[in-house]
């Protein structure tokens, strides 16, 4: 409960601050985490170090400084979302490969937008809601409880329902691409621990069929798109070619088939923009 | 036509008003005129085509009828107004509280077009027009027609300038975005019975009440939750009665951009507007019947000129907690009482559509200009004379 009211206390700042100064606070507060942090770290730099093997250890270490630079801001502007306003977010969203969304969506199935953990994925999602279609996200459930219900509240202010990694959060994703709506889910990190293992950046690490198995029954596409911020703070959304999922009669296979199509997308996200994948998480074996 | 819809209220702040102006804006562009607004803002960014906005002025927040009225108070807009309206040249000037300081007061004074009023509020006295009768009354006089948006607020207003005579044109809906059947929130859609408020969080709206109410309704109805939409002043006593009470399943929505707010319309089973009185009309209620919810609200006059107890809504004693709570019950353990109350608000809502009520206005600027025209005229042959 200390870190839900300790979080709502720095939250309550910084909605009130401008941008800017909310950024500045970010960034202090991520050198701070970056110093002390005694596992998110030392794992964040194992996963880099798997991501972009090229990078020597001085290197290394200012990606993961940025990473969590980066992901800092992310969470500024997460902390600011209850008083931002979808009109003023527009002006600070380039997107790339609009077609590709408009593709999916004329199929008329819903859209499935797989990505990974990059970026103010909100700042997109809010206005994707207001303009495009209703989204949901399909994610995990955050601990606390009161933190979880206030990501939710907030994020749903925005028009962005959340669905959680459960049965019935699968009904719900069902429901909603019945309706032709958006769903957007992450595929990087195994949280229920039911992943299979495969290879990602080349070294075998558990991923969630899950996505591959919704899309293959309900023939919905699968979008890759990635969420990153630019040097001036504005925020681009870069959506891949449609991933259809195809049945060959074999399941599982033509699941760990689609999900390996989905990673090799993802990969090619993370490996352009390693300062904004922010997973201090264990991802591979080996990680501290 | 060309027209200028002028309201006195802090156009980047929620309200009804300016939704009222909002709406009849966009109305009015659908049925070929020119439509320009008028307002006070304190963000840049109002949520509306800024080439047909003009900002004048700085709100400041000021008490009023239980409530916190956002106008500008500045002493130096006439020459800004004076230097847009004679390039604008409008037909019709259209007033929303054309007795608010200070914005509509001075346009008022300087126009030399035809003058339309809109009277929105409704409270059971106000010392300002009852000392300022004298003093008010030559801006009446620049008044070529007025409209009421309810006979409450027609009421409230005659009860101090008896011989103004006021038309009424209620406020409107948007029917095409409040309607049943829209993607609703989906965490929030699951066996719960969702009950919805929506408004600011001051005193006058009775959200007190209503949170007594859904802690009395709990015990009964353990799979329920309530929703509160809106923000204000006094979000920080609610979110402390809330974690005090320790009461499960209340969700602070916070303040919901209009784009979102018909899908929390459609997370819902039951509207509730536990006012406490000063309310004129209730927009509120057209949303929500328009989406086919039933009602249950306070019997004050504003809200009993809208609604029809017994048929779209159930209604109970304002402040009356525990009455309150009960009606709740009923809605909750009866679907079939929710869907026939839900189907004859529906009906009912699309009387109220902005179609219709922007037909009426537009009417009502006719009838002004032909006013303004005679008027002119009764001058001219006196002059002559």
């Amino acid at each position: 409960m200390w870190r839900y009211r300790a979080f709502k206390a720095v939250q309550s700042i910084v909605e009130r601050l401008p941008r800017a100064w909310a950024y500045a606070l970010a960034v202090f507060a991520a050198r701070f985490a970056f110093w002390f942090s005694p596992l998110a770290r030392p794992r964040l730099q194992f996963n880099l170090r798997v991501a972009c093997p090229e990078l020597d250890d001085r290197e290394l270490r200012r990606l993961t400084w940025l990473n969590f630079r980066n992901h800092a801001k992310a969470y500024a502007d997460l902390m600011m979302l209850p008083r931002t306003h979808v009109q003023a977010m527009r002006r600070l969203l380039t997107v790339q490969g609009l077609e590709h969304l408009e593709e999916a969506r004329a199929i008329g199935k819903g859209v499935m937008v797989v990505s990974c953990h990059m970026g103010s994925y909100e700042i997109v999602s809010a206005i994707w809601a207001a303009t495009l279609t209703p989204v949901s996200f399909f994610a995990e459930e955050l601990e606390p409880r009161p933190l979880f219900e206030w990501y939710r509240e907030t994020r749903a202010r925005l028009g962005i329902s959340v669905l959680t990694l459960s049965v019935k959060g699968i009904r719900k994703v069902t429901q909603a691409l019945n309706d032709k709506e958006m769903v957007i889910t992450a595929i990087d990190r195994d949280i229920i621990g039911t992943g299979h293992l495969m290879p990602f950046f080349g070294r075998p690490a558990p991923i969630p069929l899950g996505t591959a198995a919704i899309a293959l029954r309900l023939g919905t596409p699968l979008l890759p798109a990635c969420v990153y911020r630019l040097p001036d703070d504005t925020y681009m959304a870069d959506a891949g070619p449609l991933v259809i999922a195809k049945s060959t009669g074999d399941r599982k296979a033509d699941e760990i088939r689609v999900t390996q199509e989905l990673l090799h997308h993802i990969e090619g996200f993370i490996r352009s923009h390693p300062d904004q994948w922010h997973v201090p998480h264990r991802i591979w074996d080996g990680s501290p | 036509m060309r027209v200028g819809l002028v309201s006195p209220y802090d156009f980047a702040s929620p309200g009804g008003v300016n939704d009222h102006v909002r709406h009849l804006a966009r109305q009015l562009r659908r049925l070929g005129h020119e439509a320009r607004i008028f307002a006070p803002s304190s963000r840049a960014d109002v949520d509306f085509d800024t080439a047909r906005f003009y900002r004048i002025g700085s709100p400041i927040a000021i008490p009023v009828n239980d409530s916190v009225a956002r106008i500008t108070l500045s002493f130096h807009l006439a020459d800004q107004v004076a230097a847009i309206v004679e390039k604008e040249r409008f037909d019709v000037l259209h007033f929303h509280e054309p007795l608010m300081p200070a914005l509509p007061m001075t346009m008022l004074k300087m126009s030399t077009t035809t003058n339309v009023g809109t009277f929105h509020a409704f409270a059971r006295s106000n010392v300002g027009y009852y000392y300022g009768r004298r003093w008010l009354e030559p801006y009446l006089a620049y008044l070529h027609r007025g409209i009421a948006v309810s006979e409450p607020a027609r009421a409230f207003l005659n009860q101090y300038f008896p011989d103004f005579p006021l038309r009424i044109i209620p406020n409107g809906i948007d029917v095409n975005a409040f309607k049943p059947g829209l993607s609703p929130i989906r965490h929030l859609r699951d066996d719960h019975i969702n009950i919805l408020f929506v408004g600011r969080l001051e005193k006058r709206k009775g959200l007190g009440d209503l949170l007594r109410a859904y802690e009395f309704m709990r015990g009964r109805v353990p799979k329920s939750r309530l929703i509160v939409v809106g923000d204000g002043p006094l979000r920080g006593r609610v979110e402390s009665y809330i974690s005090r009470r320790r009461l499960p399943n209340v969700v602070l929505a916070g303040y919901v951009p209009d784009s979102v707010l018909p899908r929390y319309y459609c997370s819902a089973d039951v509207f509730c507007a536990p006012a406490t009185g000063a309310e004129s009309f209730g927009i509120v209620l057209l949303e929500a019947m328009a989406t086919g919810l039933p009602v249950v609200a306070t019997e004050v006059e504003g809200y009993m000129s809208v609604l029809e107890p017994g048929r779209d809504s159930m209604t109970v004693q304002p402040k009356g907690w525990a009455e309150l709570g009960a009606a709740l019950i009923i809605l909750a353990r009866d679907a079939e009482l929710r869907r026939r109350m839900g189907g004859y608000g529906l009906e009912k809502a699309h009387r109220f559509g902005w179609d219709v009520v922007a037909a009426q206005i537009v009417e009502v600027y006719e009838e002004a200009r032909m006013a303004a025209t005679g008027r002119v005229e009764e001058i001219n042959v006196h002059d002559a004379v």
